[in-house]
């Protein structure tokens, strides 16, 4: 009996089969279909006009127009208010990154034998990580005050969310035969741990602590808009006095130091890895 | 002495590993265990340091009944029981020298080895080890960069740096070509008879059993088929211990008796 994909071509001259089966076309085009409807409806409900869009280019150009020129009076105290926030990202990726390692241990499958322990810091720390940087820091600042420490107790817990995610995957997915050698050699679980996990994720485990450092700058400068301390702060209050001539000099300073910051944590990264 | 009085074993999944096993071992031998995969080679070997545990009988390791074993009891056995694997079991990225030094974890305390707080005999015992297997050139160089042999020697060194009264080694030379097969199982050999180390080995190539061993214990299907000395073993005992023919892939063949080291 004949082929039947070849069937069709039978009576063609030249038989090119479809780029994909139409029943796979027939998905893909509903799809888009469904996507389509989605985005029609959701600005239908939301009242997003494409007019408003336009209109709002003409807003910016007076936004721009006060931006200029820069307020350079502001440049002392915004580098003053910048080092605070650095100082609150390297104190809370610090914290983070030493609270994780037994965190990621006690969340990986291969080292916790006991289901309950396992099971439940993996949900502690799923429902951490669900919580966005901004809403911790509104929690700690009404707890703490308006200033740093509320600011880094919630970078502390936003970042310890992070890791423990990434590093207890890397630690979940370490060779064992190593470890399975130091039990049979009388070695306790610490131990193990220390010579048979450490040396395996320690790589891994520097460039995430960088990158989550990476990410608490530029968090830190998110969270100090809710009084959090930091520039973020300094940002906020120049903006509410409409003074935005200070607001373009600490966007720049932001920008610079961001770039800088993230250029020398990938390099460190890329030669680790 | 280890003595294996009526051991059996069922895993959890129901499949029998052990079946009443009576088998007595002197201080000093080279027994060399032989069986088709899945005969309960490992799991009779596994059971002496309980990585694995019997779930029958008595199974004594100098004299103590080792069954009844808890944690503190199970690692002062474990520092007395070297063991070397198929696959070496090297931490990759450690140095040769890190990964013999941890055959000490057993006898240092915890917070000493965390800190790589070591002793200088610690130490030099380790690299002592390094020499006996002719790789102490290698100290500094990552596990990783090791060929196989040269891994399984350093294997060798770890296990000696734990100084054990019993080595166990599960099909250490399965992962390896003909002449480091038996350049490792000489080591082992001579670790054996200069420590008096009683030494088991897994193997199922049958002429290198023959060739290394003072007595091979055969199994089937988790029951011990034979035991003697090599001297009355025969092309025939193996072909009643694997239940077929002998056949090409049994036999490793290469270095019979060649000075093949390095």
């Amino acid at each position: 009996m004949a082929n039947k994909i070849n069937k069709p071509g039978l009576n063609d001259d030249v038989y090119a089969p479809m780029l994909s089966p139409w029943r796979a076309k027939a998905k893909i085009s509903l799809v888009f279909f469904i996507i389509l409807f989605f985005l029609w409806y959701s600005s239908r409900t939301t009242g997003v006009d494409f007019g408003d869009l336009i209109m709002g280019f003409t807003n910016m150009g007076q936004i721009i127009d006060k931006l200029f020129p820069i307020n350079m009076d502001v440049l002392g105290p915004a580098f003053d208010r910048l080092i605070e926030t650095i100082h609150m990202a390297i104190i809370a990726s610090t914290f983070s990154t030493i609270i994780v390692i037994p965190v990621s241990l006690l969340a990986a499958n291969n080292i916790t034998q006991n289901w309950f322990i396992y099971n439940a810091t993996r949900l502690i720390m799923n429902i951490l990580r669900t919580i966005p940087d901004v809403v911790l820091a509104v929690i700690f600042v009404g707890i703490f005050g308006t200033g740093p420490i509320g600011g880094i107790v919630a970078l502390f817990i936003f970042s310890l969310g992070i890791l423990a995610k990434l590093i207890s995957e890397t630690v979940e997915a370490i060779d064992m035969q190593p470890i399975e050698a130091m039990r049979a050699s009388g070695a306790n679980t610490i131990q193990s741990i220390a010579y048979g996990v450490m040396p395996q994720v320690a790589p891994q485990f520097t460039s995430f602590a960088l990158y989550v450092f990476e990410i608490n700058i530029r968090a830190s400068v998110v969270i100090g808009l809710v009084g959090a301390g930091g520039i973020g702060q300094l940002l906020m209050s120049q903006f509410s006095f409409n003074n935005y001539g200070a607001v373009m000099t600490i966007i720049l300073v932001i920008f610079v130091v961001v770039v800088i910051i993230e250029y020398i944590s990938t390099k460190i990264r890329e030669a680790i890895i | 002495m280890i003595e294996f009085n009526d051991v059996s074993l069922v895993y959890p999944n129901g499949h029998q590993g052990l079946k009443d096993v009576n088998v007595t071992i002197e201080d000093g031998e080279f027994v060399v265990i032989v069986g088709l995969s899945g005969a309960g080679k490992s799991t009779f070997i596994r059971s002496i340091n309980r990585l694995v545990t019997p779930t029958a009988g008595e199974l004594k390791v100098g004299g103590d009944n080792i069954l009844d074993y808890k944690s503190k009891g199970l690692r002062d056995l474990r520092t007395k029981v070297g063991m070397i694997f198929q696959s070496y079991n090297l931490v990759k990225r450690n140095s040769v020298f890190r990964n013999v030094l941890a055959g000490r974890l057993g006898h240092t305390g915890t917070l000493r080895s965390v800190f790589n707080l070591f002793s200088k005999d610690d130490k030099a015992l380790a690299y002592e080890s390094l020499k006996r297997v002719n790789i102490d050139d290698k100290i500094y160089s990552r596990a990783d960069q090791l060929s196989g042999g040269q891994q399984q020697r350093v294997s060798i060194a770890r296990v000696l740096t734990q100084k054990p009264d019993y080595i166990l080694a599960d099909e250490p030379v399965a992962s390896l070509d003909p002449p480091t097969s038996h350049q490792v199982m000489k080591y082992l050999r001579k670790v054996n008879k200069e420590d008096n180390i009683t030494t088991i080995v897994n193997l199922h190539f049958i002429d290198m059993a023959m060739e290394y061993a003072d007595r091979i214990i055969g199994m089937r299907s988790g029951e011990v088929v034979f035991d003697g000395p090599v001297s009355e073993v025969s092309e025939a005992t193996f072909e009643e211990i694997y239940g077929r023919s002998i056949r090409e892939d049994d036999l490793r063949g290469g270095a019979k008796d060649g000075e093949q080291d390095q």
